[in-house]
């Protein structure tokens, strides 16, 4: 495959356009204000929607239209703009619709700055919006999977009748790196039973969140649990390195992983029993699986470019004592020597207790 | 034998209708449905549910329908259209829902020149919270919010819609129509009827806001909610088309 | 002091103001890496930062997968005004260097321990014809200090990269980029 040059927020622009990306809709926000304006540029005169809302909230709403009606929708945002958004996710997820959102986060709370974070990892992962609900977070760590994770993010919409979220952050949005754009690797997933198209030879259906009746409404939060179960069970994306015989394992997600990896393959050359964990799907958590390395690692350290989110799901999932966070509220990332320096100071804890 | 009045075909027969007694809700679906039944578009038509009294139109109409957070029908309804150009799309909401929550999202369909169709019932209050100051609710109304009435000073000033939906060059038709006696009844089914056609000729945005009784909510009669209608409100809210590009209707 | 990391990246920074074409020149370079087989990044000041006139870019080169596109410290720095000189002088590494554009930089104090490559670039420019080809008289310069890196893909990255309507400038940039190549050795 061709490499070339390609910014983040330009590959999941176009990305989103080879994966059949049908109607956008989107109001400037940086730092992904890019991706709106590619799209401006090649929607419309291929025959696709393409709206300049009047605010995210109309972004989302008009996502769900199309998604309702049969569309493939995008909206791309950030932090205080996807918090707008809450609502309609809610919905979106209580009425099963296929909608992917590209948060590329910089940093909060409210207007914060335009600088990378990532702080939005609570609010992509839990959500904001009211009720019994998961999305799921696809999180990229590099431009290939900004492209990769695209694709995906439109096939698994479908597939689970779910929004999805491509979380990136500010730094992988704005950055050019060496990567190929492919062709949609997954299969055209049939909506025909339920989307709506005008109730022709048919009697009408609709789609909607509102139960009258405590028995209806259970049964539809618990056919929801049920698909998530499947999502659990199916969709689970890791990356795991030098964790066979680690006393300490690095977990980290997104760009930031990048400097993990790098600092803990230099603390291995170092000679310390060191390994790294970057799940690649935020939603569903790789729980199983840092359940199953806590049985043999009890130190874990969550570097992430924020004051601790991901870091609870950490927890929960080894159920360790000495679960360490390292990082800050965003501006310039960890750099090696930082990782490093803390992994030093946690496996110190580590051979001085076993001496 | 000819018939000549019959229950529309966009209209569920075997169904329970659950708005309260002498409320207009029932009247302006039922000229809505005539009016879709007219132009031949049940099964190509897509509906787009608001929030309040409005919410269970679902229920009530043979025809595929989205429910959509409160205030956001239009922007909803942008969605289904832009995808599905050749489908009669259009919404249904309150006052309130149109108005106040989601007034935005309502303008900016006149604005971008959606060919969408809405109908918005006003009937000055919150309905299905139990009667609350709404943006239309008149000065002086006694409201459960507005306990002593609405004071301007306090409260601000009415929200006049159908004239403002005038405004936008996105706009194709906009009217104002009046649920108390029949032959405003008739006036409103012509109303609505050209709301529906400047959508399928691609005019634009068509719009009818529909005065509308509500005696549950303001202790009335039927018979004493018409003439509240006729009596004050129409004194804050003049009948008329304020804007019909295909010119045809004053 | 933890020890320092070995890595073979290097992080080069490219800053000036809006109109001198940093950005530009910066996706030239980091395309010429690519096209050498190395792993690079390039990342750009954004938004606000850019409003007042102040732009950047940081490209990391390296053998293996970029770790951070942001260093703390960088190894070389080409920096084409006053402003943006005594803003990233000090993130420059000790033993590094600095390509210093004399043409708008006029108090340069060659106090600390790196290698301070001066030229006048603008003014180069300038006796061009254009003075909108001074990134490629800095990228000129600039190319003279990575001694492993074939440059000769520039011609075609320059065409590709300008709009088909000012093809004609092909020819005006490829005389900057070699006429920067010249400040160098006319220096040496």
């Amino acid at each position: 495959m061709k490499q070339e040059l390609i910014k983040g927020n330009i590959a999941i622009a176009q990305s989103a356009f080879d994966a059949g990306c049908d109607s956008y809709f989107g109001y400037p926000i940086t730092p992904q204000t890019e991706i709106g304006e590619y799209l401006s540029r090649i929607m419309p005169k291929n025959n696709r929607a393409y709206v300049c809302c009047e605010s995210e909230i109309a972004s989302i709403n008009m996502c769900i239209g199309a998604a309702a009606s049969g569309g493939h929708p995008m909206t791309s945002s950030a932090s205080c703009a996807i918090a707008l958004m809450q609502e309609g996710l809610s919905y979106a997820c209580a009425q099963e619709l296929p909608i992917v959102i590209a948060s590329v986060m910089r940093a909060g709370p409210g207007l914060g700055n335009i600088y990378p974070s990532q702080a939005d990892y609570n609010q992509a992962v839990k959500g904001g919006g009211n009720g019994d609900y998961h999305i799921i977070v696809l999180a990229p760590s590099n431009v290939q999977e900004c492209i990769n994770f695209t694709h995906k993010a439109f096939y698994l919409a479908q597939k689970y009748r779910n929004p999805v979220f491509i979380l990136a952050d500010g730094l992988l949005g704005q950055m050019m790196e060496p990567a190929s754009f492919i062709e949609h690797p997954y299969e055209k997933i049939d909506n025909s039973s339920w989307v709506l198209t005008g109730a022709k030879g048919r009697s009408s259906k609709f789609i909607r969140s509102l139960s009258e009746k405590e028995a209806q409404h259970n049964e539809h939060v618990y056919k929801l649990f049920e698909k998530y179960k499947k999502i659990e069970e199916n969709e689970v994306m890791y990356d795991e390195n030098f964790t066979d015989d680690a006393d300490l394992i690095v977990v980290s997600f997104g760009s930031l992983s990048r400097n993990v990896k790098a600092a803990v393959k230099e603390a291995r050359r170092q000679g310390l029993k060191v390994g790294s964990f970057t799940p690649k799907t935020l939603y569903p958590f790789p729980t199983q699986r840092l359940r199953e390395l806590s049985r043999r690692t009890k130190k874990f350290i969550v570097a992430e470019m924020n004051m601790g989110q991901m870091i609870n799901d950490v927890i929960v999932a080894t159920r360790c004592e000495d679960v360490r966070h390292i990082g800050r509220p965003a501006g310039n990332w960890l750099d090696i020597d930082e990782i490093i320096g803390e992994i030093k100071t946690t496996l110190g804890d580590v051979y001085a207790a076993s001496i | 034998m000819q018939q000549v009045f019959k229950i529309p075909d966009s209209l569920k027969k075997n169904t329970e209708y659950t708005f309260c007694p002498g409320c207009g809700h029932g009247v302006a679906v039922r000229l809505l449905c005539q009016a879709i039944d007219d132009f031949n578009l049940r099964e190509n038509a897509i509906c787009m549910v608001g929030v309040g009294c409005t919410a269970f139109l679902y229920h009530f109409l043979d025809i595929d329908a989205l429910e959509c957070p409160h205030g956001r029908a239009t922007a909803e309804g942008t969605g289904v259209k832009r995808i599905n150009p050749d489908k009669f799309v259009f919404t249904y909401q309150g006052d309130g829902d149109y108005a106040a929550i989601g007034m935005t999202e309502s303008m900016y369909a006149g604005i971008r020149g959606e060919n969408l169709t809405t109908i918005c019932v006003n009937n000055t209050n919150y309905g299905m919270t139990g009667g609350q100051m709404g943006p239309t609710t008149l000065i002086g109304q006694v409201t459960t919010t507005t306990p002593y009435g609405r004071d301007e000073k306090l409260n601000g000033y009415p929200v006049k819609i159908a004239e403002q939906v005038a405004q936008y060059k996105g706009t194709a038709f906009s009217a104002r129509v009046s649920l108390d006696s029949v032959p405003n009844i008739i006036k409103a089914q012509a109303a609505i009827k050209k709301a529906c056609e400047v959508q399928i000729k691609k005019l634009g945005y068509g719009f009818v806001e529909i005065l509308s009784p509500c005696p549950t909510n303001w202790k009335m009669t039927p018979e004493q909610a018409n003439e509240h209608i006729r009596e004050n409100m129409m004194k804050e809210y003049p009948l008329g088309v304020f804007k019909d590009v295909t010119g045809e209707m004053k | 002091m933890p020890t320092m990391t070995q890595t073979s990246e290097k992080s080069l920074i490219i800053a000036g103001f809006g109109g001198q074409g940093v950005l530009l020149c910066g996706k030239i370079i980091a395309n010429i890496f690519m096209l050498n087989g190395k792993k690079v990044t390039w990342y750009p000041c954004y938004g606000s930062e850019m409003r007042g006139g102040a732009v950047n870019c940081e490209i990391v080169v390296s053998d293996e997968e970029v770790t951070s596109v942001h260093k703390q410290q960088t190894d070389i720095l080409l920096t084409l005004n006053d402003i943006s000189y005594n803003r990233f002088l000090p993130q420059v590494k000790d033993g590094g260097r600095i390509i210093a554009n004399t043409s708008l930089i006029k108090d340069i104090k060659e106090e600390r321990n790196i290698e301070y490559i001066k030229a006048d670039i603008t003014d180069k420019a300038s006796d061009l014809g254009n003075i909108k080809v001074t990134n490629m008289v800095a990228l000129g310069l600039l190319s003279t200090l990575f001694d492993n890196v074939d440059f000769s893909h520039v011609e075609e990255i320059i065409k590709d990269m300008l709009p088909k309507n000012k093809a004609d400038l092909v020819e005006l940039n490829l005389k900057a980029f070699k006429a920067g190549k010249e400040l160098r050795t006319e220096r040496n």
